[in-house]
């Protein structure tokens, strides 16, 4: 048969109907119903915190004087403004707090997981291709940072860094940019930045080797092989045909580390090791929350739901992903 | 396989040398530390804090010591003075560090303010000085020096040891608790695939692995501490491990402070919430393993001739699917003392993890450096456990 009357065949007889892999992946993600309800979930929390600065009837740092731990919905006798969720210790609005809050941490988290997939998938995809000493280096560095128990370093390296804030240097355009996302000064931002780089440096090393897996058994398949007999740069041969085929791990890996990093970023604050107090974040009020919570149990519920949430929701996405894309993906 | 344990154990003893010399390094290296505070108390009139003080608490701190020297004392314990070879010292008027720094003001062009910038050496100190000085007999031999803030001129390693029966208490409990409970729970939900025991088994483990610890500790304190203490039930003490006076709960009772009972009562909570998260873990991954494990042809050889349901899974099934399991227990435990620093924090738990958190906190380095270097080596054993274990369980698996 020549390649024509393939063609002719395929064309005639093939009548199911076409379906780009992205509507596929799409249908299977509907089935998974709790992933469904997380998305919408997430969905309406990102633009509850995209719309911040319109919603939040107060202001971050708006003290409303005398007025210590008021019940939740107290109206604002002179501008006749909501306290939704009541004040905390020193009069600010939780309600507004936690949606800026909620910006700041879920900013943390998306870059973060940004830079490290993006960092994961470089080193993971040269790594792989290159083999040999190149791939020797980086995979023990890979093991030998994997073996260093991580919350005790991240504790170090943030408590170090938190002290000494000019250590590493920061462009002052890429900190007012940072601070335009998350509403803050450029250098109130400065500390948000830090954490970002330190969760992040420890976080792409999962990536890293997920992809080097990925690339690894890429490696051998055929359409590599004609891309290559094509004449195909190394380049070209990662860009267009490793990359976007070792795609689904990366993206349940990234989902599963959303709900890792909005966790991590909590937990540092709530250690006070992260961002400190004048900033908002879910894990530094969950901190202060504690210390008034023999007198008043709902108040740690307020910031901590919201994390807890959170890391369900991207939980459950990661798993309706997982599902979606390749069942057999065991993350 | 000699072979490839020997070559792990070199790959290995790198990892704890390297992971001491960067947790050494974060830590000296930065600016600041314990002499940040004296500068500015030097500067105002109340405090007269002459040159000599502060030569004598740099020598204190052996900050008056070059880099090099400073870390191999504290990794070996050398140089420890001249070295003596047959009556003639060696090395005696070596310089190794400057007692007294000279310090000049500077104009920065850039910010316009002054900096202190070191110039010079105002008085050198040589190796001869260091004979009369205390030295630790260095990190790796086991002697972590004296801890500087926490407890003053104690052994680090007496403040460690004081800490490390409580955490030892905290993680023993809750891995044999959540082992005994998980283990079933995990085989008996694999077993009924697709039950209703199983769909509501999942998804709480589900949620369970997605909640974060410290916000679980608070909602058990407020569950099971404030709330019934408010409303007259009986309530289980959250906070510290054991009491600072007598109290009394309704139903159990009068409880002496530091009496058994008491110190009973204080494990519960904290204990319960590492329990329940190793529980969420190791019950999904030995479900997960068994469904794997059950799918096999010998499990169905086994049905076939005719052996009871009961050792199919008991003794086919379960003993296969406990072999990665194995290696993954042994895996989390150094985990489960960095998990433990949260749990600590919480319940105000005096183990090693809070004494990790106050000494990061409070400049005390020798103690938070001589943790994080048990945490490494015990992370590096369990690594090695891991790969020796997985030999011996399984006699299929071949490493080179």
């Amino acid at each position: 048969m020549s390649a024509a009357q393939v063609a002719s065949l395929s064309a005639e007889t093939v009548t199911i109907e076409e379906r780009t892999p992205f509507q596929i992946v799409m249908t299977r993600f509907r089935r998974h119903r709790l992933a469904m309800v997380s998305l919408v979930i997430m969905t309406l929390v990102l633009l509850i915190t995209i719309l911040a600065p319109v919603i939040a009837p107060f202001e971050v740092q708006e003290l409303s004087v005398n007025k210590y731990f008021v019940p939740f919905g107290t109206v604002d006798e002179e501008t006749g403004r909501v306290h939704y969720l009541g004040t905390d210790q020193i009069g600010r609005d939780y309600f507004s707090r936690l949606i800026y809050a909620g910006r700041i941490s879920l900013t943390i988290a998306i870059i973060s997981t940004l830079i490290s997939e993006l960092v994961g998938i470089v080193i993971g995809a040269v790594s792989g291709f290159f083999g040999g000493w190149i791939d020797n280096i980086l995979m023990r560095f890979v093991e030998f940072m994997l073996t260093i128990p991580t919350l005790p370093l991240l504790l170090i390296i943030s408590s170090m860094l938190l002290r000494n804030e000019e250590l590493i240097p920061i462009p002052e355009p890429l900190l007012r940019f940072m601070g335009n996302i998350m509403l803050l000064t450029a250098r109130d931002s400065r500390n948000a930045v830090l954490i970002i780089i330190i969760l992040a440096g420890f976080g792409w090393l999962n990536a890293a080797q997920l992809m080097r897996g990925m690339v690894l058994s890429l490696r051998e398949q055929t359409f590599v092989e004609a891309s290559r007999s094509l004449g195909a740069s190394n380049y070209r041969i990662i860009t267009r045909d490793m990359i976007p085929n070792a795609m689904a791990p990366i993206i349940v890996d990234a989902s599963l580390g959303l709900a890792g990093y909005v966790v991590a970023e909590a937990a540092l604050a709530f250690l006070g090791f992260g961002i400190q107090d004048p900033i908002p974040t879910w894990g530094n009020m969950l901190s202060a929350s504690q210390e008034f919570m023999l007198d008043r149990p709902w108040l740690p519920l307020v910031p901590g739901l919201p994390i807890f949430l959170c890391s369900l929701a991207f939980n459950y996405i990661g798993d309706g992903l997982r599902d979606a894309l390749d069942p057999r993906l065991k993350l | 396989m000699t072979a490839f344990f020997i070559r792990r154990i070199f790959q290995m003893i790198l990892v704890v040398l390297i992971s001491a010399v960067a947790s050494y390094a974060l830590l000296n290296l930065a600016p600041g530390g314990p002499l940040a505070g004296l500068r500015q108390q030097q500067q105002s009139a109340r405090f007269q804090i002459t040159e000599e003080d502060i030569a004598r608490i740099r020598a204190y701190f052996e900050l008056d010591l070059f880099l090099p020297y400073r870390f191999t004392r504290w990794l070996v314990g050398v140089p420890r003075g001249p070295i003596t070879i047959g009556g003639n010292e060696y090395f005696s008027d070596l310089v190794v560090g400057c007692r007294k720094p000279l310090e000049s003001d500077v104009l920065n062009e850039e910010t316009g303010k002054f900096e202190a910038v070191i110039t010079g050496c105002k008085e050198d100190v040589f190796m001869k000085d260091l004979a009369g000085r205390r030295t630790s007999r260095g990190i790796l031999l086991g002697d972590f020096g004296l801890s500087w803030r926490i407890l003053r001129d104690r052994p680090v390693s007496d403040l460690i040891l004081s800490r490390l029966s409580k955490t030892l208490q905290l993680i023993g409990l809750s891995t044999l608790l959540s082992l005994l409970i998980g283990i079933p729970l995990g085989v008996y939900s694999a077993v009924r695939q697709y039950s209703k025991f199983d769909y509501i088994f999942t998804s709480l483990a589900f949620m369970g692995s997605a909640m974060p610890t410290f916000f679980f500790g608070i909602l058990m304190i407020i569950a099971f501490s404030i709330v019934p203490k408010e409303a007259g039930w009986p309530y289980v003490p959250s906070g510290l491990s054991e009491s600072v006076r007598d109290y009394t709960i309704p139903i159990i009772g009068a409880v002496e402070a530091g009496s058994i009972k008491d110190r009973f009562l204080h494990l519960l909570l904290p204990t319960a919430v590492l329990t329940i998260f190793n529980i969420a873990f190791y019950s999904r991954f030995v479900r997960a393993s068994m469904l794997e494990v059950m799918r096999q042809d010998y499990v169905r050889t086994a049905r076939a001739k005719g052996l009871g349901e009961r050792v199919v899974i008991l003794k086919h099934a379960l003993r296969n699917a406990l072999i990665p399991f194995i290696t993954i227990v042994v895996f989390t435990l150094p985990g489960l003392f960095s998990g433990a620093i949260i749990t600590e924090s919480i319940f105000a738990w005096p183990g090693m993890g809070r004494l990790y958190l106050l000494a990061l906190g409070d400049f005390d380095y020798p103690v938070a450096m001589a943790i994080f270097f048990i945490l490494a080596v015990l992370t590096v054993i369990a690594t090695l456990m891991r790969d020796f274990l997985y030999t011996i369980a399984d006699p299929r698996i071949r490493l080179s």
